[in-house]
């Protein structure tokens, strides 16, 4: 499993001291650690803390390291019980967790309470660079900026807690843009990635090798659409697609549908549905089918599809397909949502 | 040993629903609303906050027993859901 989130503690591990007792000057910044952090945040994995401290530790240490930290969980409870706190506020799996300590007593508490996390000392760390967990196979420009992203979605979140109005005035004045367009070559290495990682959105589970996706985007039965999201918080960039085929019955099948869980809540996966509901009807289709898996991890999928007015088939299979007609009222597209048309002379 | 009463389902559910989607007036919302699209706007996240406090508190597994989620096309399909695949829970002592 790729680790997404290395969550460090603070005293004797990043920073080189104890913070509580280092009198005025609070402790450095520990260099192996430092570097190993840098390295593995230039390869899109992000920080988090968990630390026996108060909350000020958190703002030193990222003032000290210059890291930006996802998530950061000071206090005097459990350790495992602020892994916990932070697997769920990130909205990972806690398989894809490190934690790094120097306290013998906290790593087992942690490899005992969450066993699926990865659980590392100091020195572990400055060698666990170079291991495959470390290592994810493509580094995008989404990946390279993931750790300010989080940041960037902290922000959004507080604002969006004392904001007053509904969630869909929320999106517009924070200036929501998405924009839905036919995927390109330069687009391959992101959409390879999120099929690998999107697990909440994702109708296959299986990974799409980047030849695979190279083919489909060259093939003239399918399209393979690129969904980007940004507002005045930041740029998310690619954060969805889908692939779609036309069939000779009247019938689109969405073969693919993916998405980050970074744009939950944002509008996106309705959209996307949206899109592809008017692209098939105005594409002479009958009917919208959507297979997708059923698991106990991409529920909200399955919510959105419910939304969208999609229903399955039959139970029984573990893939049943989802479909919806298209005669009727189909969902809107919201007025952020902007749709690139299709290159070529057909003008689509 | 007793399940939950439909009735009371219903207005925790409100709750939870307002929580959700931080909307108080939600605390107000007919039974018959539909929970999708125009009437009380669920989506994606929100849906799966109420699903996984409906779980936590009710021991219902909505999406685990309901493919098309069909039992979220209003509060009293839903409240219905629960009351009928709720494990017993323990009467009050009277």
């Amino acid at each position: 499993m790729i680790v997404k989130c290395v969550i460090w503690d603070l005293d004797n591990t990043l920073l080189a001291g104890v913070y509580l007792e280092s009198g005025p000057q609070p402790p450095p910044p520990e260099p192996a650690m430092l570097e190993a952090a840098a390295t593995l945040g230039g390869r899109g994995i992000i920080h988090a803390i968990a630390s026996r401290n108060p909350p000020e530790a958190a703002d030193y240490a990222a003032r000290a390291t210059g890291l930006d930290f996802a998530a950061a969980e000071c206090g005097w409870d459990r350790k495992s019980d602020a892994v916990r706190r932070i697997i769920a506020d990130l909205g990972l799996s806690p398989d894809a967790m490190a934690f790094v300590d120097d306290d013998p007593y906290e790593r087992a508490e942690v490899s005992f309470e969450v066993p699926q996390v990865l659980v590392l000392s100091p020195e572990d760390m400055a060698d666990a660079v170079g291991w495959p967990e470390f290592s994810p196979p493509a580094v995008t420009a989404e990946a390279r900026r993931r750790g300010e992203m989080y940041a960037e979605r902290r922000r959004r979140e507080q604002e969006a807690r004392a904001f007053a109005g509904s969630r869909d005035e929320f999106l517009r004045i924070s200036g929501t843009a998405v924009t839905i367009a036919p995927a390109a070559a330069d687009d391959v290495p992101r959409l390879h990635e999120l099929s690998v990682r999107t697990h909440q959105f994702n109708t296959s589970g299986e990974p799409v090798a980047e030849a695979e996706l190279h083919r489909l985007i060259g093939s003239a039965e399918h399209r393979v659409t690129a969904v980007r999201l940004r507002d005045r918080f930041g740029d998310d960039g690619l954060v969805g697609g889908c692939v779609t085929r036309a069939g000779q019955d009247g019938t689109w099948t969405v073969t693919l549908l993916m998405m980050s869980c970074r744009a939950m809540g944002r509008g996106v996966i309705e959209a996307l549905l949206a899109w592809l509901t008017g692209a098939a009807a105005r594409g002479g289709a009958r009917a919208l089918a959507v297979p997708c898996l059923i698991s106990p991890r991409n529920v909200p999928l399955r919510l959105a599809l419910a939304a969208a007015g999609f229903r399955a088939d039959s139970g029984g299979s573990p893939t049943p397909v989802f479909s919806r007609p298209l005669s009727g009222p189909r969902p809107e597209l919201a007025a952020w949502v902007t749709v690139l048309p299709e290159p070529g002379p057909a003008g689509r | 040993m007793s399940g939950p009463q439909a009735p009371d389902v219903a207005a925790e559910l409100r709750e939870i629903l307002a929580r959700a989607t931080g909307r108080d007036e939600l605390l107000g919302v007919s039974e018959q609303t539909p929970l999708f699209g125009d009437g009380v706007g669920l989506d994606s996240l929100t849906g799966t906050l109420l699903l996984r406090e409906v779980h936590r508190r009710f021991g219902v597994d909505v999406a685990a027993e309901d493919l098309n989620l069909d039992a979220l096309a209003t509060l009293a399909t839903l409240a219905a859901f629960i009351t009928e695949h709720a494990p017993a829970r323990p009467a009050p002592d009277p």
